[in-house]
């Protein structure tokens, strides 16, 4: 500003100063019945400036009648996203008026902030859209690109909070690529807004200069992943979270506890859309990040002081919240590959293994390909961290039970660790989440194991987890949780109890079986059938009444549950047919109540086909089969 | 909408709100946007910016109290019955909802000093303390408060004595006793006094923490937890304890609400964008949110405490307070929504009975270890003073049964009894002392022996008095804690007063059924209009129907005509073709009976091979005699017949011919 003189312009760069400390400190610490004392205060200082600036423009009376179009204020907004903007027009941003321009715009974004700040969204937009105007005079350059991003960013959440999600989009895509595209063209670190006021000898480092203007930029990226977030598109989204969360990383702003839990959540987008390269790949991110945060303090340093006892209890929470997300993964990589190799019956379909082991080596290449052009995690020095964590685990869906106890131990580590602070005692519905996993990582190895005995222990080892666990809660506060519980253990039971009869009947040709294998079978579809029994006692009202209408949530399984308790009775051996006519009474009356129920709720048909229809059946069957044995036992007698 | 299951029951929603103040009735002759109709519970809000052509939103509660309603009516309708239920040991909750500035802290406090403007909580307060003092003497209660706050996710103690340094406290989960806040401090209440008392304590201590914060309270959830318990020996002659939770929960100021999520599932906020990357973690877990990953973020702590009153084991009263000013339109409007959903949650409400965690029993538990220490001490104490006085064996059985038959409420004299005791047993040991003193014909040191024993025994029996003492303060501070009733039995005015109140929880009930009538009345209504719609829309259809109907009828008849006509040349063209081939059969009968009579075999057969059939020409054709060089024979009737051609013989081969043509025909025309 040649025409104003040094000591007018160094009471502008002071008021701006003040300004902007009124803005960030004073603020907060206005009262409660004036909340945006400060704010004000700034405003009028703000607006002062611009009056200045307005006068410095006049006083040097130059070509344009600039003032007075900037007064008229042109109808038409600019709206963004209808054409490429800053770029090839208007006079350049370091020339005279171009800077005149970007000073003045700074002052219109300022002022416009400070409304949206105060609540006055409208007058915050009318300035926001002022600034617009003024840079749309200009070309993107070093001087001004800072400004344009910044006010398309707060254009952005503005027309978000109006529910205007494609203009929100609209303006921060803009800014997106007129970042891309300042990069590409120039490079060179640009002129951070508040340099504007400014005296010559407070200018900024170009290593200050480039962190704010990445950091802008890693707002509108973060902004961007909202906005597609709320437009339903969560594929793009967690790109844009991805790339949040590496240019955090890159620029060094970031806490390494909130980052690492960032990434590991993300992961778990990934898992659940079956990417897990990129799950992997933000989890030992998170594992290697969540390490730079440090040591957990001892347990003696924390009963000294409190900071340490606080830091202790974030740093092992978050590291236990990290751990389970590694279980999710080991887990839906053992269930997917399961999915992908069971054959009618939920056996191991080894046709179909050949087949995809096959295809592997295919797999393994592209898995190749896919690293490199993935966005990746990780700074100079973490960088090999990061890789070498992921070598541990395989992303690739394990095809036999060698791969898939190599996942399995990883998965079981994260088990003990994450069970370290979610104990039992405290965080009880976490503890137990942990538990059901364990059970059910156990559960997909199983699959894999081709010993009927290692795979009925492997059932064993979940029963042993869940099942001292299932008494031992509170049946109110708990409900939902147990029924869970009882509900698997019921399954489990059922299970070990068909492997067991697999393995007699393998290990004895005769059709007879010994005395022991009849206890222990008997055994276990006892203790399955009382499980099933449980979970429906759970259903009943506190007076032990059954419920005449099943709540939809709990129809399906209260019905498979009855019929399985059906089919469970009629399958125990006993020796006397009195009390085998016994247990096929019992038998019946769970059969037909499943028929009666269905009948009489005739919506419910459709949630049990399968089982209505043998259930059906088996009432018609099973009185013929209990009368040839009244008549046999009639015969004996 | 009928509740599917007799045992849950919704969530209760009324709607308050206040009158236009000073201020707002000068901004202009707007007036107020809110209209209430007390009888239906229903609000109605006038958009003041939409034209008056734009339909006005109409939401259905279960009670709505306008400008004029009085803090006395909202509590008696309806926050009376849900402390009734909380008494007889169901959880209860009161959730205060609206944007700041609409009455909330009016509603739930009040103006404590004026018993007309007394509000929800002073008037629990005096609700379950009068219930207590009323009800049978048999029953014991134990009642106990705690206040917190939850700001930014902290959760404050605000009976913490040094609250503005504590630690926030965490939720924790027991397995018997479900989520808990660790640490919270706890304070027995004897009477409205102590209850109150606390819970200035706690307002307090809300106030000092909120000066140097801006917004503080439009962002803080305020909690008063009152749990009262009470003990009634039941049929089998055990006591019984039933659990009464009551939640007082002040929510934080309805701007603020949609990022707190309180109401179970997170409320679906407009497009907003989070500014700050703080909340990155936000984002990302909105877009994990799947069932088979783990998201690290958890409910709000509000939400986790609360679970039990949104969708749980509670009965569950929501008031939510609006403002009539045109300037809150949107907040107004969004309090009314949410509200609304708040309706559709349904708790499954259960008595308490028995819990593991009743501090009742705990009480019970230790005041009868304290009686039995004391009575072992009273014991040992008279068995000491009968060796010392060595007599009145007898009287021992007679006070061993004594002390037994013993009622709890004599308890208290029983200690003053033996207080007494100590104090002549004292005076005798000191009289004792006199007389070995004043024994002249005792031995100095066999007198000096005798008395230092007599010290010794008084010490001991001063220490142990002085242990009994102590037992018995403590006895009595346990036993002061617990609250037994009817105490206030006898007083009559008493028993009117509850007679005046049954009265008025008469009314309320009428009043509340009044209006569930009124309101499934309207749906009624609703539902015959509809049906008339429908009807005269279906008149209109029959009649475009039938026209059709007829239309095609005509149609379908004259279609059916040709059908008829086809089939009855079809038959008579049949007929024609029957007798024809009858005739040709009894024709060709009549050759072969020639053929068979008349011609040699031999001859018959070699005639037979040289016939074929050619298709070009469509005609059977002799082999010629000599093979000729065409392929194709050609029928010579000449070379067949060279003596004598056969003219009835021609003829049955042409007719044949001809039959096989019609026959084609016939199944061309099916």
């Amino acid at each position: 500003m040649a025409s104003a003189s040094s000591d007018e312009w160094r009471a502008v760069c002071d008021k701006f100063t003040n300004a902007q400390n009124l803005t960030v400190v004073e603020s907060r610490n206005d009262p409660e019945n004036d909340p945006f004392r400060s704010k004000y205060k700034a405003r009028e200082l703000l607006r002062e400036i611009y009056c200045t600036l307005k006068s410095f423009e006049a006083g040097e009376g130059e070509e344009e009648s600039g003032a007075e179009s900037s007064e008229q204020r042109p109808t038409e907004p600019p709206v963004d996203g209808q054409r490429e903007d800053g770029y090839g027009q208007g006079f350049s941003g370091d020339s005279p008026a171009g800077l005149r321009a970007a000073k003045l715009g700074a002052v219109e974004y300022y002022l416009g902030v400070n409304h949206v700040d105060t609540e006055e969204l409208s007058a915050g937009q009318e300035h926001l859209m002022n600034c617009m105007k003024l840079l749309e005079r200009c070309s993107v350059s070093s001087e001004n690109v800072s400004l344009f991003i910044h006010v398309r960013n707060q254009l952005g959440i503005l027309s978000a909070g109006w529910d205007e999600t494609e203009t929100a989009q609209g303006f921060l895509e803009t800014a997106e690529s007129i970042y891309q595209r300042y990069l590409k063209e120039d490079g060179s670190p640009p002129t951070d807004m508040t340099e504007y006021f400014t005296t010559e000898e407070n200018m900024l480092t170009h290593q200050e200069r480039t962190k704010r203007f990445e950091l802008a930029y890693t707002h509108t990226m973060y902004y961007l992943a909202q906005v597609y977030k709320n437009l339903g598109e969560t594929e793009r989204a967690a790109t844009y979270c991805h790339s949040t969360l590496q240019r955090q990383l890159q620029l060094n702003q970031f806490s390494p506890m909130e980052w690492a839990l960032n990434a590991a959540t993300l992961s778990q987008y990934y898992i659940t859309k079956g990417l897990y390269m990129e799950g992997r790949h933000c989890l030992s991110a998170a594992t290697v990040i969540s390490d730079l945060a440090g040591e957990v303090p001892s347990e003696a340093a924390a009963q000294e002081s409190e900071t340490e006892s606080e830091r202790r209890e974030q740093l092992r929470q978050k590291r236990a919240e990290i751990a389970r997300c590694w279980i999710k993964y080991c887990l839906n990589v053992l269930q997917d590959s399961k999915k992908l190799l069971e054959d009618s019956i939920g056996e191991l379909d080894t046709d179909r293994q050949e087949e995809l082991k096959m295809a592997r080596r295919r797999e393994e290449e592209e898995e190749e390909k896919g690293r490199k052009s993935a966005l990746l995690f990780g700074s100079e020095d973490t960088f090999d961290s990061i890789a070498s964590l992921e070598e541990k685990v395989h992303c690739l869906l394990p095809l036999d039970f060698t791969e898939a106890r190599a996942v399995f131990l990883v998965g079981q580590n994260y088990v003990t660790q994450a069970k370290e602070y979610f104990q039992m005692d405290g965080y009880v519905t976490d503890h137990i989440e942990i538990l059901q996993d364990h059970s059910a990582l156990f559960r997909a190895l199983a699959f894999y194991e081709e010993d009927l005995e290692r795979r009925c222990k492997m059932h064993k080892r979940r029963v042993d987890m869940l099942e001292p666990i299932c008494s031992d809660l509170n049946a109110q506060y708990y409900l939902m949780i147990r029924r869970q519980m009882m509900f698997e253990l019921a399954e489990i039971y059922n299970e070990m109890m068909d492997l067991k009869l697999t393995l007699a009947n393998r290990q004895s040709d005769t059709e007879s079986l010994d005395n022991h294998t009849i206890n222990k079978f008997n055994h276990l579809c006892s203790a399955s059938a009382k499980y099933f029994q449980m979970f429906l006692d759970s259903l009943c009202s506190p007076e032990g009444k059954i419920p005449e209408h099943l709540e939809e949530e709990v129809l399906r399984p209260a019905l498979v549950a009855r019929f399985r308790v059906a089919r469970l009775y009629s399958r125990l051996i006993s020796p006397s047919p009195s009390a085998q006519l016994e247990n096929l009474d019992k038998s019946l009356e769970h059969y037909k109540y499943v028929v009666q129920y269905c009948e009489a709720h005739p919506e419910a048909a459709a949630a049990v086909e399968t089982e209505l229809e043998l259930s059906t059946e088996m009432v018609g069957l099973l009185p013929l089969k209990m009368n040839r044995l009244k008549a046999k036992m009639v015969v004996n007698n | 909408v009928m509740s599917k299951n007799k045992s849950s029951e919704s969530v209760k929603v009324v709607v308050r709100c206040r009158p236009l103040n000073r201020k707002e009735e000068s901004n202009g002759p707007a007036g107020s946007i809110v209209q209430m109709d007390l009888r239906l519970g229903q609000v109605i809000l006038r958009n003041p910016r939409a034209p008056v052509s734009e339909p006005q939103k109409t939401f259905t509660f279960d009670a709505v109290y306008d400008a004029n309603s009085k803090q006395g009516d909202l509590y008696d309708e309806s926050v009376r019955p849900l402390i009734d239920s909380v008494l007889a040991g169901f959880n209860g909750t009161i959730f205060a909802y609206g944007q700041t500035g609409t009455g909330k802290t009016y509603t739930m406090q009040g103006a404590w000093m004026d018993p007309q403007k007394r509000g929800v909580i002073p008037n629990a307060f005096d609700h379950i303390f009068t219930h207590i003092s009323r009800s049978q003497s048999d029953k014991q209660y134990l009642v106990r408060a705690s206040y917190l706050e939850i700001y930014l996710e902290e959760v404050l103690d605000l009976l913490d004595p040094n609250h503005g340094n504590a630690r926030p406290l965490e939720l924790r989960e027991s397995p018997e006793s479900g989520v808990y806040v660790r640490d919270l401090t706890s304070c027995v209440c004897k009477s409205i006094k102590e209850i109150e008392e606390v819970m200035n304590v706690g307002n307090q201590a809300r106030a000092v923490a909120a000066t140097d914060m801006n917004e503080h309270s439009s962002r803080s959830h305020a909690l008063f937890l009152i749990t009262v318990e009470c003990s009634q020996p039941g049929p089998d002659g055990r006591k019984h304890i039933r659990v009464g939770r009551l939640n007082l929960v002040d929510l934080a100021g309805s701007e603020r609400q949609a990022k707190t999520g309180v109401q179970g599932e997170r409320l679906k906020e407009a497009a907003k964008i989070n500014l700050s990357l703080s909340a990155l973690g936000n984002v990302i877990s909105a877009l994990a949110d799947g069932r088979s990953g783990h998201v690290p973020y958890r409910d709000s702590k509000l939400t986790r405490l609360l679970q039990d009153s949104l969708g749980g084991n509670a009965k569950t009263v929501m008031v939510a307070t609006l403002g009539p000013a045109p300037q809150h339109y949107d907040e107004t409007l969004t309090t009314l929504r949410y509200a609304n959903r708040a309706k559709n949650i349904q708790n499954q409400p259960r008595v308490n009975e028995d819990p593991k965690d009743a501090l009742l029993r705990e009480f019970q538990m230790e005041i009868a270890r304290l009686r039995a220490q004391l009575h072992h001490r009273k014991w040992r104490t008279k068995q000491k003073k009968e060796q010392v006085d060595g007599e009145g064996w007898e009287r021992d059985g007679d006070e061993e049964t004594e002390g037994e038959e013993e009622d709890e409420e004599d308890e208290e004299e029983g200690v003053e009894k033996e207080a007494e005791e100590y104090v002549k047993q004292e005076q005798r040991l000191e009289r004792e002392k006199q007389d070995i003193r004043e024994d002249q014909f005792m031995l100095a040191d066999e007198k000096q022996r005798l008395l230092g024993e007599k010290e010794r025994m008084m010490g001991v029996l001063r220490k142990e008095q002085e242990a009994t003492e102590q037992l018995t303060a403590k006895y009595k501070a346990m036993e002061s804690k617990l609250l037994v009733g009817g105490k206030n039995i006898i007083d009559h005015t008493n028993e009117q007063q509850k007679m005046l109140e049954g009265k008025r929880h008469e009314i309320a009930e009428q009043t509340r059924s009044e209006r569930e009538i009124q309101q499934q009345m309207l749906v009624r209504d609703e539902e015959t209009v509809e049906l008339r719609e429908t009807f005269t829309s279906l008149q209109q259809e029959v009649e475009a129907k039938t026209k059709k109907l007829k239309k095609l009828y005509a149609k379908l008849q004259c279609i059916k005509a040709e059908i008829q006509d086809v089939n009855d040349e079809h038959v008579r063209s049949r007929q024609e073709l029957e007798q024809t081939q009858n005739e040709l059969t009894r024709e060709l009968k009549f050759k072969y009976l020639i053929i068979e009579n008349f011609i040699p075999p031999e001859e018959k057969n070699k005639i037979m091979n040289r016939l074929t059939f050619d298709p070009e020409e469509d005609q059977w054709k002799f082999q010629p005699l000599v093979p000729a060089e065409r392929s194709v024979w050609v029928l010579d009737v000449g070379m067949l017949f060279p003596s004598e051609p056969s003219d009835m013989y021609f003829k049955t081969l042409q007719i044949l011919w001809t039959l096989q043509e019609k026959r084609e025909n016939i199944i061309i025309v099916k």
